[in-house]
């Protein structure tokens, strides 16, 4: 299992980063504050505060996937680290996915953190918990493994600085993929090309937008239901995450094991 | 194609072609070479910066594909990632994870060549017991020296004992004393039985521990085999150093001389052929000098090397390495034409 051999050694490598641990104090700072805001807002001080806590956690994972795994495989290459790495018997794709797995990990693991934080300061606070937020965090962690896939894919075809720019479009973007078929239909008749362009662009980029419940979460934690979207919806969110990884993935080993070093 | 039983490396007409850019010319990096290294040698590797003796060493060990013929290692493929679990391979300037300790980078490598737990940590005690870095086994790489991660280098490419070490430029930047532990380390590698390759531009390493030896020139192979073979053994040039010589000697001697000097203490003659030392010897004496030291020159790897690769509009000389010259020990290789030569009056 040399990926596994790859992956924790990858692990380690972000856990001795100290921007990690700037990106999780500002992530529980970031939970705090949320009972302050919600004084100062119109509407539940609850609402606010579990909609903040849900936001802060996806915020501070996509920031780790992208910051940290935009530079993962350049870094190697840069570094020449990898020569020694490919010298052993190991396939470049056990490579990759080492890389993909350990930064998956790292996130998963500051996701725990601000997750547990996260709800024992809502127990604290007296603010309802259910099922829903445990939904909501999950899909958030589908969608890490999507744009942490999106990081690799382009940390092995670019430098970090491209490579952070365009994940963060693809990140932000791919928020809104959902209306990008919606802006393309007035334009049918007078261009259609345009809409086929769209639809494209629609298939192409991960429709991010599908793993985001927050919203449903917090309204089903005040409305104390239990889930915030039907089971077949959240498994389904998942088969997408995870099929988009794959291909992402794919594309990524495509564009590495013919690479030259 | 199988692999003759006592070869540890073979390559057939292979090929390195590199494409630039869409308007940039190709650019052909290794050029039909065929090479044989026998199993239990010290192969040395030689040619200029820019040669293609790093190319080589890259697709031997995985890190590129090359675009004509074919390389085996131990009788299995290059392109197979199984056949890397026999070799043991360090870059040039090894450079490892930072962030890690010294026994950690080898407990990773050792995990990445499949040892298992016990065999690791004995034999990662064991070498740094060896490279003399047990006092830094916990200290972080980034906080090592440039010798300390040459060392590690070598304990890393070691570490599962393979049957063939790979090293590029192993000498590089290293000190005297760093370079006779590489130069050891080698010689304990072969007296182990394993084989080691290695290239690099410092000639007297190559004649004081290779067995045979690999001449590139942009490229393409002008020489192979063992040492014994490629250097003639002819006498140069032959250097007389005398005392006492009087003034209305010296023209006579001068004669014979490629080039003569007086360093204050000796005069100094080089001769071009043994019968003109003979003469010079006899017109030194007859003028009442006294003969001190008569030192022959034989071909040595460094006149080899240039013979073997220098094309006439080059000139000349050997340089510091970087501008894609050899590099000659000074150490081993007092050339005494180097000295401030004084016209004999």
């Amino acid at each position: 299992m040399i990926f596994a051999v790859i992956a924790l050694n990858t692990f380690r490598e972000a856990i001795r980063d100290k921007i990690l641990y700037v990106l999780l104090v500002f992530g529980i700072l970031m939970i705090f504050v949320s009972r302050a805001i919600g004084w100062v807002s119109f509407g539940g001080e609850s609402k606010i505060m579990t909609d903040i806590g849900l936001t802060a956690i996806w915020m501070f994972s996509g920031m780790i996937s992208i910051f940290i795994g935009t530079g993962l495989i350049y870094k190697e290459i840069d570094k020449r680290t990898i020569y020694t790495i490919l010298a052993k018997p190991t396939r470049r794709w056990q490579f990759l996915l080492g890389k993909y797995l350990g930064l998956l990990l790292t996130t998963l693991v500051n996701m725990l953190a601000l997750s547990v934080t996260f709800i024992v300061y809502l127990w604290v606070c007296g603010t309802p918990i259910t099922l829903a937020l445990g939904q909501a965090l999950a899909l958030t962690f589908v969608e890490m493994m999507v744009v942490t896939a999106v990081a690799i894919f382009f940390s092995s075809v670019s430098t970090p600085i491209l490579s952070s720019i365009f994940t963060t479009i693809i990140f932000f973007s791919g928020q809104l993929t959902k209306w990008v078929v919606d802006l393309g239909a007035p334009l049918k008749s007078v261009a259609p090309w345009v809409e086929k362009v769209l639809y494209f662009i629609y298939l192409f980029l991960p429709n991010l937008h599908n793993f985001n419940i927050r919203k449903e979460a917090v309204m089903a934690a005040q409305e104390n239901v239990n889930l915030a979207i039907s089971t077949g919806e959240f498994y389904s969110c998942i088969v997408y995450g995870l099929s988009y990884t794959v291909a992402v993935l794919l594309c990524a080993h495509l564009a590495f094991s013919r690479r030259n070093f | 194609m199988a692999l003759e039983q006592h070869l540890a490396i073979k390559t057939s007409a292979l090929g390195m072609i590199y494409y630039p850019g869409i308007f940039s010319a190709r650019k052909i990096g290794l050029h039909a070479l065929d090479m044989e290294v026998p199993q239990g040698s010290v192969f040395g590797y030689l040619g200029q910066n820019g040669s293609g003796k790093t190319t080589t060493i890259k697709i031997l060990v995985g890190l590129q594909f090359s675009t004509s013929g074919q390389a085996w290692i131990m009788g299995g493929n290059v392109r197979d990632s199984e056949t890397r679990r026999q070799l043991g391979f360090m870059p040039e300037n090894p450079y490892f994870y930072e962030y890690l300790t010294a026994i950690e980078t080898l407990d990773f490598f050792g995990r990445l060549s499949g040892m298992p737990r016990a065999a690791r940590r004995a034999r990662a005690d064991e070498l740094l017991g060896e490279f003399g870095l047990s006092a830094a086994r916990n200290v972080r790489l980034r906080d090592f020296s440039k010798g300390m991660r040459q060392r590690l280098g070598l304990a890393q490419a070691i570490m599962h004992k393979p049957a063939i070490v790979i090293l590029d430029e192993p000498m590089s930047g290293l000190d005297p004393l760093g370079r006779r532990d590489v130069r050891n380390v080698i010689l304990k590698l072969r007296d182990a039985g394993q084989t080691v390759f290695f290239s690099t531009h410092i000639l007297s390493d190559v004649e004081e521990i290779c067995d045979r030896v690999c001449v590139l020139d942009k490229g393409r192979k002008v020489a192979e085999g063992p040492l014994s073979s490629l250097l003639t053994g002819k006498v140069l040039e032959v250097m007389l150093s005398a005392s006492g010589l009087p003034a209305e000697g010296v023209p006579e001697v001068q004669k014979l001389a490629v080039r003569a000097w007086h360093d204050g203490i000796l005069y100094h003659v080089i001769v071009d052929s043994e019968e003109h030392a003979q003469a010079a010897k006899a017109a030194l004496e007859r003028a009442g000098g006294t003969l001190r030291a008569m030192t022959p020159h034989k071909e040595s790897m460094e006149d080899y090397f240039v013979r073997v690769t220098e094309t006439p509009d080059k000139g000349k000389g050997s340089g510091n390495g970087s501008d894609g010259k050899v590099l000659v020990d000074s150490h081993t290789h007092s050339d005494p034409r180097s000295l401030n030569a004084v016209p004999l009056k």
